[in-house]
């Protein structure tokens, strides 16, 4: 049991540094990214060849994944500067699929939809299962903390405060002298940083990458995650993914409770259960679990 | 509207999901775990997947369990997705403790569930097709009742050549057997002086025809469909449709009932399929038909009754109820000299005497890295949107 709550956290983990690196992009600046999978994806794959195909150490891996994803980030959204909302929406939708269908085909670079099995874990081997799952427990809450903390500071600095700005009126910004194009670009890119960090933890963790993990479901989770701990709260993206990931694993005891339900019925009231979950937390609060507060302006 | 207490409510809903975990941690039954799509694309197969597993376990608890003690299934949804599956797997074996994993079904969720399998020695017997995955280091964790893709292209390759193919085509959607289809296909038509050309599509398109015109470009007249249920119909329709009056091959779960249904019958005409044999005239298939309550068994179900029929044999041949104890006695269970039995319960019978159990879908004999061998299969040729037996190699 200690394990599987271990694991499980791990798990969430992964999916809060997802909704913070959301947060970054759609929370502050604005910029909606449904191609969230694609550069969970990227961080993933960068992280797995690195060690893998190239046997560079883990912790390379990882600054490699962030890189990767971050730069992928930048080019996608100086190609995308003038695209607002829905079209934005769908470029990156288009970008994500395009990272998976790239990882299916090029069988030479990635082993097709084979997937890349046996990536390395730290110390993995050496320990139980259960050790193994508590030392990756722990790695990712400290990576989920510093991801926090550096948002946090991000949002509460006079460049979180341009970035709002930008988010609520990007031509206002640009009168008030603010670099609208770049501080854009930067943020996509920061957001697409964690984005990989993500993948990379993922992919350690479980040992293995394929294509159909990284499907766009993945993405309505964390769209889901967001919206209800916060859209633009950083602590609130944080307790968002770890909701979602309450909703989706606690699901699986309530099954159980209903007795001479078939396969196919259980599956059905537990898709059911997640569903109304979540529109129930909407409904008692449609501004997510925690609302976004303006930082308080510093007294000079 | 915020009455509700944000921490009161977070609470509350903790308190109520973990409840049932702490019931069920006190039970003393041995527990094996189902791990079927029971939603998303596998979703046609999932629920009878399980309802076999589980009608095998009621057929021996009800004859007085195993070493003395009941058995209980854990079931899980893999929702055909591998990052759900491996949440999924983890629950089985960390909080259930289950002795085996059954059911596995797409290639890429048997991978990303095999390490969790052999790190927590966990038996997980599968349904999936890829080479690649008994070359795991899964030191005997993992077995599997289904061919594994490399042998089942080369029978129908085989099959083709014989019907008289002088030109085949492979068209299908990019798996992990692709490649490999291709790579064989082009060793036997060289084999046998016949042209061979192959094409990978998109899979989930709504129209094939310029892939259609592509493949034919150079007048094949056997075609081999690699890919799944959905694409096969919209593909079958464009060829149909494109006025190709060769032979077409495919897999039994590609051209299935639904597919032939959802068709008009002069599309799928003469349209041939192949697949695992199960093993109709069997006992074991006859319990299977009972225990579903239908006519036809797909193949899956018919193998995951032999999944959880093995496991529960091995465990009372080892006489302990952990996953090593199944990886140990699963061949001293399946093969050998032993009396031919059908059913978990003839085998709990007929035990100390040494059994050779003989399955649904098979005579179920592993080689050492958990492939099936002795598969026989069965060719069927659509005629009025009806599958019907046109032989068996």
């Amino acid at each position: 049991m200690l394990s599987y709550l271990l694991a499980t956290l791990t798990f969430a983990g992964v999916y809060a540094l997802l909704a913070l690196g959301l947060n970054v992009i759609w929370g502050m600046a604005g910029m909606i990214n449904l191609g969230l999978a694609g550069f969970f994806a990227l961080g993933a794959y960068a992280s797995a060849l690195a060690t893998v195909a190239l046997g560079l150490p883990i912790a390379l891996g990882i600054v490699i994944a962030i890189a990767a994803a971050a730069l992928a980030g930048a080019l996608l959204s100086r190609l995308t500067l003038n695209l607002r909302g829905d079209y934005l929406a769908i470029v990156t939708l288009g970008f994500g699929e395009v990272i998976r269908l790239i990882a299916a085909n090029e069988i030479w670079l990635t082993n097709g939809s084979d997937g890349i099995p046996g990536i390395p874990g730290p110390f993995r081997g050496a320990l139980t299962p259960l050790q193994f799952n508590a030392l990756s427990c722990g790695l990712l809450l400290l990576a989920v903390a510093l991801a926090w903390f550096l948002t946090e500071r991000l949002r509460r600095s006079p460049y979180g405060r341009a970035l709002r700005a930008i988010r609520d009126d990007e031509t206002a910004a640009a009168v008030a002298g603010k670099p609208v194009r770049l501080y854009k670009v930067q943020a996509f890119a920061i957001g697409a940083g964690l984005l990989g960090l993500a993948g990379a933890a993922y992919a350690h963790f479980t040992s293995y990458v394929a294509p159909d993990i990284f499907r766009p479901l993945l993405t309505i989770y964390i769209f889901l995650a967001l919206t209800a701990g916060g859209t633009g709260n950083t602590s609130g993206a944080v307790l968002g993914a770890f909701l979602v990931i309450v909703i989706l694993e606690g699901s699986r005891f309530i099954e159980p409770m209903f007795h001479g339900m078939s396969g196919a019925q259980g599956a059905a009231l537990r898709e059911i259960i997640i569903g109304s979950v979540l529109i129930f937390v909407m409904r008692i609060r449609p501004e997510g679990l925690l609302a976004e507060r303006p930082p308080k302006p510093v007294e000079p | 509207m915020h009455s509700l207490n944000r921490r009161v409510f977070l609470g509350t809903a903790a308190a109520a999901l973990s409840a049932p975990a702490i019931l069920k941690a006190q039970s003393d039954a041995i527990k094996l775990g189902s791990l079927t799509p029971l939603t998303g694309v596998g979703g046609t197969y999932g629920p009878s997947m399980r309802d076999a597993i589980s009608g095998v376990i009621a057929q021996v608890n009800e004859a007085g369990g195993v070493l003395g003690r009941e058995i209980t299934l854990v079931s899980e949804d893999t929702q055909t997705s591998p990052e759900a599956a491996v949440r999924a797997a983890r629950k089985l074996i960390d909080v259930d403790g289950v002795s085996a994993i059954m059911g596995t079904w797409a290639s890429s969720i048997t991978t990303a569930v095999a390490p969790l399998a052999w790190e927590s020695q966990t038996m997980l017997l599968c349904v999936s097709g890829a080479d690649s995955i008994t070359q795991l280091p899964h030191q005997g964790f993992i077995c599997r009742t289904q061919p594994n893709s490399k042998l089942q292209i080369r029978v129908a390759g085989d099959f083709m050549v014989e019907e008289g193919a002088t030109q085949m085509a492979w068209i299908g959607p990019q798996t992990p057997f692709a490649a490999s289809s291709i790579e064989i296909l082009e060793e036997i038509a060289a084999a046998n002086g016949a042209g061979m050309e192959s094409l990978i599509y998109e899979a989930d398109k709504s129209t094939y025809r310029s892939e259609v015109d592509q493949i034919l470009v150079n007048n094949p007249d056997f075609l081999m469909l690699g890919g799944y249920a959905a694409d096969s119909t919209v593909l079958l329709r464009d060829i149909w449709q494109s006025g190709y009056e060769g032979k077409i091959i495919g897999p039994a779960y590609a051209v299935n009932q639904t597919v032939l249904d959802a068709l008009p019958p002069e599309v799928t005409e003469n349209v041939f399929t192949w697949e695992g044999a199960p093993a109709i005239d069997s006992g074991a298939y006859a319990n299977v038909q009972a225990i579903l309550g239908v006519e036809d068994v797909d193949p899956y179900s018919a193998q995951t009754y032999d999944h959880a029929s093995l496991a529960i044999l091995a465990m009372a041949a080892g006489g302990d109820v952990t996953g090593d104890t199944i990886r140990q006695n699963i061949r001293a269970v399946s093969q050998g000299e032993g009396q031919m039995v059908e059913s978990a319960v003839d085998g709990l019978a007929g035990l100390e005497g040494g059994i050779n159990y003989s399955g649904a879908s098979g005579p179920c004999d592993f080689d050492e890295i958990g492939d099936i061998t002795g598969t026989s299969f069965v060719f069927k040729q659509i005629s009025g949107a009806a599958a019907a037996e046109f032989k068996r190699v």
